[in-house]
């Protein structure tokens, strides 16, 4: 336990599965003894996405918001059941992509009718029939670039340490094992009374983990 | 059949026999992580480096013969008056084409919902890659100062000049840019998951620290997965016109010119057939191999081949009718150095060429009306090597056999290949297989998540 | 990595080309086993090439001094020429870089006599601007009259001299090419005696004791070309008194011996002054040529061209033009433009004028039919005869070097009989005439030369002067001139190579070049020409005048004073100097023509020397001799321009070749390719074969000049030796040769492929009938829809806007504007193996179609250059921008930002651009380099280049005119291509000044944009093609 605190202190990535190596792994699973100060929420496992998801709800039902779910798929249904709102990233994409178009003319208009001008074939300095593919081209390649970009800030990626990482069957999170979260900042959270929730909603190997 | 029937008593089995299993046996969550990531952890094949030792030779080749062009001019290749272009733009093509399978099985196929690309989408996605990267080395090293390439992306320069936007040529450097970095975005996206399975299974430090930076600290939470599946459909939603565009945008550099045979408006529809073709059959060429070697076959089925294999029939045939639509236009439109040129392929110095790639393209596929050829994996082996070598030569026959014969009789020439060509282009296909086989050993080349997602739609009562 | 044609080619930049070429140039000779002092003495070598431009040449003189680099550079030239096992022209051009050590030493001074430019005085000569002076360039015994571009003392461009009778401004693709001789550095550079280096001073130590000995000179010999300078002419006489008992004699294997044997026949003065026959091309309407191609290679001058071209200019349907029969076994250029051609044998040339002269009524009708009575031969004589009287005093009959002297003595009857003497055909007194030389009709008067062979042979030569010309190798073969030459206890040779005759002499002497000395000649009329040098001799060369002093008087006379001083003892010693002055300024010397006279045909001498004549045997093959257009009679064979200047008929390059017929093919079994042997009077050549359209069955012709065993690089291994079956009696054609296939191929590399127009509408052509009937035939050619353009195109109508009309009805299709624009333009030379794969480089080339019967086709030549087209399909493509258009409507290209994608190239319809696949001017040695135009730029390897109107000329007339505050007159700026043009077939102006020549010209109804119907709108346009045939032939 010691050991882990200094570990963190000197490196914040210290407990990120990272650096850790088996020896570590084995001693982030007596987190469930860690003080209350220091829980960043309880976690619980489900053997399967449907199991997950009706767990999900009856915590909604008992009032519980700040949930959070960890699957090795996207589980339909999911958001409805936290209630989470649809994802924004359309708009950011429809933007940037009409900045791209717009980047695009303006750069052949500005270099071929204005910066400097060129009689070529006797065809126009600029003319939109032909400016039209590049256009395209900087259309969709400024979107892919909204879309990218902007899922991975808005999900706060990359971000190589997060306390989830403590829960001591971590990995299964990315094979075949369904996690429930019941995060620290929900006003109803009580350490061991969620835990406990958890157990009865039929949750396996429920954990208070640490930040 | 029966089997998904005892797996999955929610589908009556009239429906069963509709859909079949994506994947066979229906393995759990786990066996698939297993079959897919254990790949790249358990020992690797004996044929493995056999088989890079090959492809990384051919690849030394090739960096040999380009700098042996550079160092002494485009002179070393066969391109002459009245052929300027040869085999380094036919190459270019073809392997664009290739190019397109991935980013079509990915976005199109996506978009309509199609769920048994999972099994397929993220290697064809690399196949993509690989063959842009192809692609790229020959529009670059064909030019005659190489150091100069550069002048064709609008940066500013000493002379103060831009680069001119009325070029199909230029259009081709944006379109094929934008391509391979899209491309790429869709195929990183696609692993992230999947990246943070290899990292959570990882045996030794060394590989947690690879795939836990590559994995950018995924975590598979339902927060992350809400932007992550928009992102992706965005993306999907941006690429399918982005793969149409391209290869139209790449069939501009013919159909722009004032050549006969190069001139018409037929080309961006056919160019797209052609690239789809070439591209699906370069994946069942390869998909045949792998799952063989890396014993995937539950994973990709035979439902899978089939799927591909009746895709390849549809384009080819398109592919064929374009070839017949060319002569009726050529003599419906009365322009006589059009007609000659087409009855000119057919029958000039090149109808070898011409007719190895009607056979190639046209003839053999339609086997595929046949179940039992669709089905067979060596008739589909085949046939999809067919289908490659004959758009290669489909691309040989517009560039050359438009350029040696065109308006004034008096420059008409005959275009041969130097050994510089063809070594050039054999390191190419080196090097595609290089790539291939560094992907193969170190990624999962099949969408673990997607793929479960698949099985858990499949049998929502599981 | 610095781009050469970002800024011009200035010392430092050549200095880096230079040690790179110079480092592969060291790689390159010992990869062929040569020693390069390199290994011997490193930094000899090494130390002075890290210089460049002008201090260059003097750290040569010491390098040249080191023993490692003489003895590197003298193996090279010629005699270890061998050692080349692949002479690769690149190659070859690295190892030429050697032999600079021997060239500029003395390259970029001026003359030291005072010599007067055409235009303005050397004293307010201003650097960088080019001074032109008047010279002349002897070629066939005649001297055509020059004017020559000087770039700061280095002659650059060669020009016709409008003032000279010979010229008229235009001369001919030799003349053209003839400076590349000049900076030829395979030219002999230094005295040999008997193989070894040695000198000027050595042979004066040797030839002052020995022809103060000679005493009356009984063992004594001079053998030179035919001389037409009355300064060396003097001197020779001067010579020729010191050594009364000497002999002279003048050999060349190409001359028109054959037409002055007639006019000895036919107006039999044995005595009196040597008559030649002149003919006014341009008087005449009806030309029958008989094996003549006089708008071709057997004229020296081009003035045939000119006058018969005049002829051919129609500006209206309304219009005439003249009518040309030609009759010739091989397709020459004048049967190309001929209205009626009848191929035949050279041997039943002699019949046909005999029938004619028969249908004539001056020869007994016996001899009136030729085959049957009803073949298209004796079709053709009846129709001809016809002709011809109806057009008494306005036709002309000529016969070719080839014929006998029988067949011209005859034509000169007919012409006489046909009231054409005095109106089209006149004769001249060129001198007086030795003895008779007309039997045997042979073509070239060979006698002199076989009375010194067997003088030779019989040991009664002691010392033999050989003034230029090279007789080893192309003396008849059956004097055995070779086996004799070594009988000769002294042989001298003056020569501008060490070629076969050099390496059997025991001294061989560098001649200096036309351009590096003084001298005079005279024009076809007779017109005296100066011949004022541009550049000091390179090679320490001297003239024949000059060497002739040095044996007969032992001093060291400067040609400047031999033909100075024999003028001014011609003039008034009051006018002398002005006139002098006056005349090198002119570049020739005023009322110094033949006098004309009007002799009376003999008869009976004809009839006895027809009968003379050997008869035409027709069984066997038949072999014709002619000049090559590139190569001429072997003088020019090491000349790159020349070599790779494509055959007008054939198109070859490189080499020559066994021209036949497909019926004659067919009937020895052999294909294009195959390898024939040709035995014939006792010798034996190889030869690949040719298939030439409309070539006479059973006949074959050679061109000559080629297998020249001690050559240049350049030459070396090109094309076989016909001299090795041409015989004294057979130098015109030779009967009944032996012909067989040897299994051996050997590929030849042609510019063009493909021969026929596929019925495009490409040379449109018409006869004049056709087209008084039709005036806008030329237009009407094409049906398309009318042009529209999706955008509004620029509009050109301010300022100059340049245009360019090209007649076809008179271009004959010499390559004069093709050399021209290679000189012009720097284009470099590319060897075969390049043009094999279609990568010659020529700006401007002609296009040469056949139409018609396959086995007796029609041809025409069509020049096709860049055609500026206002809708430039090239400049679209190009990504970067690196060709666009200039406001006045050229379509530029922009060398240094060219990258090289040759999508432009792709894109041209015309197929005009040119790519430069390797660095063409690599590794030029620094006095090839002197042969550069300064004001155009010599393009990298990797970059796009083509035609630009000669865009520095352009600029160059515009700021004169700026400069004079007065705006540029019509015709002030002519292309190279046009300048040249000796059928001014090429018209080049301001197509917005309604005024101009072009405009005048497009404005025709004949005048027709090839592929118009593309909407490339091309600024280049053609008139089109007319034919007058006789209406009873067709």
């Amino acid at each position: 336990m010691n050991a882990v605190e200094n570990k963190s202190a000197e490196n914040p990535f210290a407990e990120s599965p990272f650096v850790g190596d088996e020896v570590e792994q084995t001693e982030i699973t007596t987190a469930p003894e860690a003080a209350l100060g220091e829980i960043y929420a309880a976690i619980a496992e489900f053997e399967s996405s449907h199991e997950l998801l009706a767990a999900v709800k009856e915590v909604r039902q008992r009032g519980y918001t700040a949930l959070d779910t960890m699957t090795p798929f996207p589980v339909h249904g999911m958001d409805e059941a936290i209630g989470l709102k649809h994802s924004r990233l359309g708009w950011l994409v429809l933007a940037l992509g009409a900045t791209g178009a717009g980047c695009a003319l303006l750069l052949q208009w500005w270099t071929g009718a204005v910066d400097y001008p060129l009689n070529i074939g006797g065809k126009p300095l600029f003319a939109i029939e032909f400016a039209m593919p590049v256009t395209f081209e900087l259309l969709v390649l400024f979107a892919a670039f909204a879309a990218v970009i902007g899922m991975l800030s808005w999900n706060g990626l990359p971000r190589l340490y997060h306390p989830a990482f403590n829960y001591s069957r971590f990995e299964g999170a990315s094979n075949d094992r369904f996690l429930l979260v019941i995060e620290k900042e929900d006003p109803l959270f009580e350490a061991e009374a969620s835990a406990e929730m958890l157990r009865e909603l039929g949750g396996a190997n429920v954990e208070l983990v640490e930040p | 059949m029966s089997d998904l029937a005892i797996y999955s008593p929610a589908h009556g089995d009239a429906l069963a026999e509709v859909s079949p299993p994506l994947v066979e046996g229906q393995p759990s969550h786990s066996k698939v992580t297993d079959d897919v990531a254990g790949v790249t952890e358990r020992a690797v094949p004996r044929a493995w480096y056999v088989a890079i030792s090959i492809s990384g030779a051919l690849t030394l080749m090739l960096v040999g013969m380009l700098a042996h062009q550079v160092n002494t001019g485009v002179g070393v290749w066969g391109n002459n008056a009245p052929v300027f272009w040869g085999w380094p733009i036919t190459n270019f093509v073809f392997w664009v084409g290739i190019g397109h399978a991935g980013t079509l099985i990915s976005a199109v196929l996506f978009l309509f919902r199609q769920r048994w690309r999972t099994s397929i989408n993220r290697f064809a996605e690399a196949m993509t890659l690989f063959a842009v990267v192809c692609a790229a080395i020959f529009p670059v090293f064909h030019v005659g100062r190489v150091w100069r390439a550069y002048w064709l992306l609008p940066l500013p320069n000493s002379m103060d000049m831009w680069p001119n936007f009325r070029s199909p040529l230029l259009w081709d450097v944006f379109a094929v840019s934008t391509y391979a970095t899209v491309s790429a975005m869709f195929w990183y996206v696609g692993l992230i998951p999947d990246l943070a399975t290899m990292r959570d299974r990882a045996k030794t430090p060394r590989r947690r620290r690879i795939f836990g930076l590559l994995s950018l600290g995924w975590r598979g939470s339902n927060r992350q997965w809400r932007h992550y599946e928009k992102a992706y459909l965005l993306l999907a939603g941006l690429s399918t016109p982005l793969v149409l565009s391209v290869h139209s945008i790449v069939s501009f550099d013919f159909a722009v010119a004032v050549i006969p045979g190069w001139h018409t408006t037929i080309f961006p529809p056919y160019f797209v057939a052609g690239a789809i073709f070439s591209g699906f059959a370069m994946v069942v060429t390869l998909m045949v191999i792998l799952r063989w070697v890396f014993s995937l076959e539950h994973l990709v089925t035979m439902g899978h081949l089939e799927k591909m294999n009746k895709i390849i029939l549809a384009t080819g045939t398109i592919v064929g009718y374009a070839y017949g639509i060319e002569f009726f236009t050529a003599w419906y439109s009365g322009n006589p150095y059009e007609t000659f040129v087409f009855l000119n392929r057919a029958m000039g110095p090149y109808a070898w060429a011409y007719w190895t790639m009607v056979s190639c393209n046209v003839i053999f596929p339609q086997l595929f009306w046949f179940k039992r050829v669709r089905t067979s994996i060596p008739a589909m082996f085949a046939i999809s090597i067919f289908v490659n070598v004959g758009m290669w030569f489909e691309r040989f026959v517009i560039v050359t056999t438009s350029l040696h014969r065109d308006y004034l009789p008096s420059s008409w020439g005959y275009f041969s290949p130097t050994m510089i060509d063809i070594l050039t282009f054999v390191g190419t296909i080196g090097l595609f297989f290089t790539l291939i086989l560094l992907f193969v050993r170190f990624l999962p080349i099949i969408a673990i998540s997607e793929v479960k997602g698949a099985i858990e739609a499949d049998h929502p009562a599981h | 990595m610095t781009d050469p044609m970002s800024e011009p080619m200035t010392g430092q930049k050549m200095t880096g080309q230079k040690m790179t070429g110079q480092k592969t140039t060291g790689q390159k000779t010992t990869g062929h086993g040569m020693k390069s002092p390199a290994e011997g003495n490193g930094p000899v070598r090494k130390q002075p090439l890290q210089l460049g431009g002008r201090e260059h040449w003097r750290s040569l003189d010491q390098l040249s001094g080191t023993k490692e680099f003489r003895g590197w550079v003298e193996r090279e030239f010629p005699e270890n020429a061998t050692e080349l096992s692949d002479p690769s022209r690149r190659g070859v051009l690295k190892l030429m870089a050697a032999s600079l050590g021997l060239a500029g030493l003395t390259a970029c001074q001026r003359p030291v006599e005072q010599i007067l430019p055409f235009s303005r005085g050397v004293e307010d000569t201003i650097p960088g601007k080019a001074v032109y002076y008047a010279t002349s360039m002897p070629l066939g015994g005649v001297s055509t009259g020059l004017l020559v571009e000087s770039n700061d003392g280095r002659p650059t461009k060669i020009e016709g001299n409008p003032k000279h009778p010979s010229s008229l401004g235009a001369c001919s693709a030799y003349a053209q090419a003839s400076v590349l001789g000049l900076y030829d550095p395979d030219r002999s550079q230094a005295v040999y005696r008997a193989g070894n280096r040695s000198s000027w001073g050595d042979f004066q130590a040797f030839a002052g004791p020995h022809f103060s000995n000679a005493g009356d000179g009984a063992g004594l010999r001079f053998l030179s070309e035919p001389i037409s300078s009355p300064s060396l002419e003097a001197v020779r006489s001067h010579v020729l008194r010191k050594f009364p008992k000497a002999k002279w004699t003048e050999y060349a294997p190409l001359d028109s011996g054959a037409a002055k044997a007639g006019s000895e026949i036919a107006f039999g003065q044995q005595a009196g002054p040597r008559l030649v026959p002149r003919f006014a091309y341009d008087k005449a309407d009806v030309i029958l040529s008989l094996d003549h191609d006089f708008l071709g290679l057997d004229e020296p001058t081009t003035i045939p061209t000119r006058e018969f071209s005049r002829r051919r200019r129609v500006s209206s349907e309304k219009d005439s033009m003249n009518r040309l029969y030609m009759v010739e076994a091989q397709y020459s250029v004048t049967g190309a433009m001929a209205d009626h051609r009848l191929r035949m044998r050279l041997g039943d040339v002699r019949r046909f004028a005999e029938a004619l002269a028969a249908e004539l009524g001056l020869l007994p009708p016996t001899l009136r039919v030729l085959n049957n009575g009803q073949s298209k031969e004796d079709r053709w004589v009846s129709a001809l005869a016809r002709d011809l009287k109806a057009n008494t005093g306005r036709c002309l009959v000529v016969a070719g070097p080839r014929q006998p002297a029988a067949v011209h003595a005859l034509t000169y009857w007919i012409n006489e009989a046909l009231g054409n003497l005095g109106e089209t055909v006149s004769f001249v007194e060129t001198g007086k005439a030795e003895k008779p030389s007309a039997e045997a009709g042979r073509g070239t008067n060979t006698q002199p030369l076989e009375e010194l062979a067997a003088e030779m042979a019989a040991g009664q030569v002691d010392t033999l002067v050989i003034l230029g010309g090279n007789p080893a190798y192309n003396a008849p073969a059956d004097f055995d001139f070779t086996a004799n030459l070594k009988k000769v206890a002294n042989t001298i040779h003056l020569g501008l190579e060490r070629d076969e005759t050099a390496v059997l002499c025991q001294w061989h002497l560098p001649e200096a070049h036309y351009l590096e000395a003084w001298g005079d000649g005279r024009a076809h009329d007779g017109t005296v020409s100066l011949q004022q040098p541009l550049i000091q001799p390179l090679y320490g060369g001297k003239s024949a005048s000059e060497l002739l002093a040095m044996v007969s008087s032992h001093e060291n006379l400067r040609g400047y004073d031999i033909v100075r001083n024999y003028w001014l003892a011609r003039w008034a010693s009051s006018a002398g100097e002005k006139t002098w002055r006056r005349c090198l300024h002119d570049g020739l010397v005023p009322d110094t023509a033949y006098t004309v006279s009007r002799p009376k045909v003999n008869a009976k001498a004809i009839r006895a020397a027809l009968k003379l004549a050997p008869a035409a045997t027709s069984d066997g093959i038949e072999i014709g001799f002619y000049p090559d257009s590139g190569v001429y009679d072997g003088r020019f064979t090491n000349n790159g321009w020349l070599q790779e200047a494509p055959d007008p008929m054939t198109k070859l390059t490189w080499d020559n070749a066994a021209l036949m017929s497909a019926a004659t093919a067919s009937a020895l079994g052999v294909e294009p390719g195959d390898v024939v042997s040709i035995e014939a009077a006792g010798g034996e050549t190889m030869m690949p074969v040719f298939i030439q359209p409309g070539h006479a069955d059973r006949s074959i012709s050679l061109a000559l000049g080629y297998g020249r065993m001690q050559c240049g690089q350049v030459g070396q291994g090109t094309g076989r030796n016909a001299y090795l079956i041409r015989t004294a009696a057979g130098s015109g054609f030779l009967p009944g040769a032996e012909v067989r296939k040897t299994g051996q191929k050997h590929v030849l590399a042609s510019t063009q492929e493909h021969q026929s127009m596929e019925g495009r509408p490409l040379v449109r052509e018409a006869t004049l009938e056709d087209y008084t009937e039709h005036p806008n035939f030329a237009t009407e050619a094409v049906e398309h829809p009318p042009l529209l353009s999706l955008y509004e195109e620029p509009s050109y109508d301010q300022g100059h806007q340049w245009g360019m009309a090209i007649d076809l009805n008179s271009c004959v299709g010499c390559n004069a504007c093709l050399v021209a624009c290679q000189s012009e333009n720097n284009i470099p030379v590319v060897g075969k193996d390049e043009v094999l794969r279609g990568r010659e480089m020529h700006w401007i080339r002609l296009d040469r179609y056949y139409a018609g019967d396959p086995e007796d086709p029609q041809a025409v030549s069509q020049p096709v250059n860049c055609q500026q087209c206002e809708n430039a399909p090239c400049e679209n493509v190009c990504p970067v921008a690196a060709t666009a258009h200039s406001p006045e409507g050229l379509n530029d290209m922009a060398y240094n930002r060219c990258v090289g994608t040759r999508y432009c190239a792709n894109n041209c319809p015309y197929k005009v651009r040119r790519f430069n696949f390797f660095d063409f001017s690599e590794g030029l040695a620094e006095v090839q380099k002197m042969a550069f135009n300064p004001n155009v730029t010599v393009r990298v390897r990797g970059v796009m280049e083509k035609c630009t109107y000669c865009v520095q000329r352009i600029q160059e007339k515009k700021i004169a005119a700026r400069a004079d505050g007065r705006p540029l007159e019509d015709g002030e700026i002519k292309t190279a291509c046009q300048q040249t043009c000796p059928a001014e077939a090429i018209v080049f102006g301001d197509i917005n000044d309604a005024e101009s020549r072009v405009s005048k010209l497009k404005a025709q109804n004949r005048d027709y944009a090839m592929l118009g119907e593309l909407n490339t709108k091309p600024r280049t346009t053609y008139l089109a093609k007319l034919r007058n045939p006789n209406p009873e032939l067709t």
